[in-house]
């Protein structure tokens, strides 16, 4: 069947389409053709206009206004992000087209664009939450280390990191910096587990450079490392990667993929 | 403001959106938040999950406001689609336990959808499309308005509305088809 020749049908498909009760296999079909078919896409758009009013009508309701100040915050941290991730566009573009490289290089690793990926969506993250469940997450988590903070004047950061790339999972590792003991505390809070062969490696984020390794997670809930506010200083953010079981050489970047990260925040008193 | 000012605003300010000034988002929620949030709140029940809908849909308009003009859509019924599918998808996801809290508190609300007819305040700063919407499903009789109201809020299948409603799938079948041709008939006369 032509179905050009039935316009009466198109009518209905789109009017049943558009309501919602057009379903499964028809559905499918149907729009199948309406990508063929200019009348048909035009006959679904003019079907899901008509009934928008019915939306549209409902009483309106005036929300809380506290919603007006979650999106507003949500804005201006997608407009950073985008800031953030021209930038780091722009420092990966120099690095590609630059000059002399290291010979045991980072760049030349198998996959090297793999991290350098992964770098953007962190800078996403770097700048503020992307998503209204990970900001009120990430507001509650804040709020309670800034409560440690508070009472810790001796922790100078902290961090939560989070799984890349799904907002809708919780946070997987927090992390506190001692500057009196020259330690990072870091917390598994999640149930991710790594498997025998694999540890997993933190890495400070410095803008614009190279990843940068503060060592390796033993297989504890709570984890210490040794460092110095030098390997934290203007380091905007952190990220997680599964390495080979005992980590890899700093110098040589991250070989896996990146499981957490998030934003390092200084404690300002 | 008449109608067709309404619109015309909409889609000034969105267009500014498309520019990423930030000012023009703020007026828009100023216009359009209660009329948005309603339809969350009428698909969800819930106060904080119609939030979180309302949340995620502006940050979605503002995202795609450049893309708006691809729609060749009026902005409110663009707008109201964008909140009505994201309150449907955050409805599918919530697990049993939350969907059947979620029925039961938009249970006595479905009772009410016919009830529920605009006033003329309401109807005051509505887009134009949605007025000539009004009148045509005014002119329907009332239970063929209420299945096309709740077939199209909760994105029902003939089968889901015929259990919700508790009537032979063949008759909520010829409602909602009567009901289609007698829109399409009406609303021809506003195109």
């Amino acid at each position: 069947m032509n179905i050009q020749q039935h316009p009466d049908l198109i009518e209905r498909l789109a009017a049943e389409h558009a309501l919602g009760t057009l379903r499964h296999g028809a559905r499918r079909r149907f729009e199948a053709l309406a990508r063929q078919h200019p009348a048909i896409q035009a006959a679904n758009e003019r079907w899901a206009q008509r009934l928008a009013g019915i939306a549209e009508l409902q009483p309106p309701v005036t929300p809380s206004a506290h919603v007006w100040t979650r999106i507003d915050n949500l804005v201006a941290a997608d407009v950073q992000a985008r800031i953030w991730a021209r930038t780091s566009a722009d420092a990966r573009e120099a690095a590609l087209t630059g000059a002399a490289a290291p010979a045991a290089s980072w760049w030349n690793k198998p996959q090297p664009l793999r991290w350098l990926a992964g770098l953007a969506t962190v800078a996403a993250l770097v700048v503020g939450a992307s998503s209204v469940w990970e900001q009120r997450s990430q507001e509650a988590t804040i709020a309670a280390l800034q409560t440690e903070l508070a009472n810790k004047p001796a922790v100078e950061y902290v961090a939560v990191l989070v799984p890349t790339g799904d907002a809708s999972a919780g946070p997987g590792l927090l992390v506190t910096f001692d500057g009196e003991r020259g330690q990072l505390k870091l917390q598994r809070v999640s149930d991710y587990r790594e498997s025998a062969d694999r540890s997993l490696q933190l890495w400070a984020l410095p803008p614009g450079g190279k990843p940068r390794s503060l060592g390796v997670l033993g297989a504890d809930a709570l984890i210490r490392l040794q460092a110095t506010q030098a390997d934290l200083i203007e380091v905007p953010a952190l990220a997680v990667s599964i390495e080979p079981f005992g980590g890899v050489p700093s110098e040589g970047g991250p070989t896996g993929p990146v499981v957490f990260s998030g934003r390092l925040l200084k404690n300002q008193t | 403001m008449n109608n067709a000012d309404t619109d015309a605003t909409l889609v000034a300010l969105l267009d500014r959106m498309a520019a990423a000034d930030e000012s023009a988002l703020k007026a828009l929620y100023a216009l359009t938040s209660a009329k948005l949030y309603g339809v969350a709140l009428r698909v969800l029940g819930k106060a904080e999950w119609a939030e979180d809908v309302l949340q995620e849909s502006f940050l979605y308009i503002w995202r795609s406001a450049s893309f708006y003009r691809n729609t060749r859509s009026p902005p409110m019924a663009w707008m109201s689609l964008v909140v009505k599918s994201r309150a449907i998808d955050f409805q599918r996801h919530l697990t049993v336990e939350k969907q059947h809290l979620m029925h039961e508190m938009t249970a006595d609300v479905e009772q009410q959808l016919t009830a529920d007819v605009p006033s003329a305040l309401d109807l005051r700063h509505a887009s134009q499309a949605a007025i000539a919407l009004h009148s045509c499903l005014s002119a329907l009789d009332h239970q063929q308005r209420e299945v096309v109201s709740l077939a199209y809020l909760k994105e029902l299948s003939h089968g889901e509305l015929a259990e919700r409603l508790k009537l032979p799938l063949g008759t909520v079948k010829s409602w909602i088809r009567r009901s289609l041709d007698e829109l399409r008939r009406c609303m021809a006369r506003f195109a």
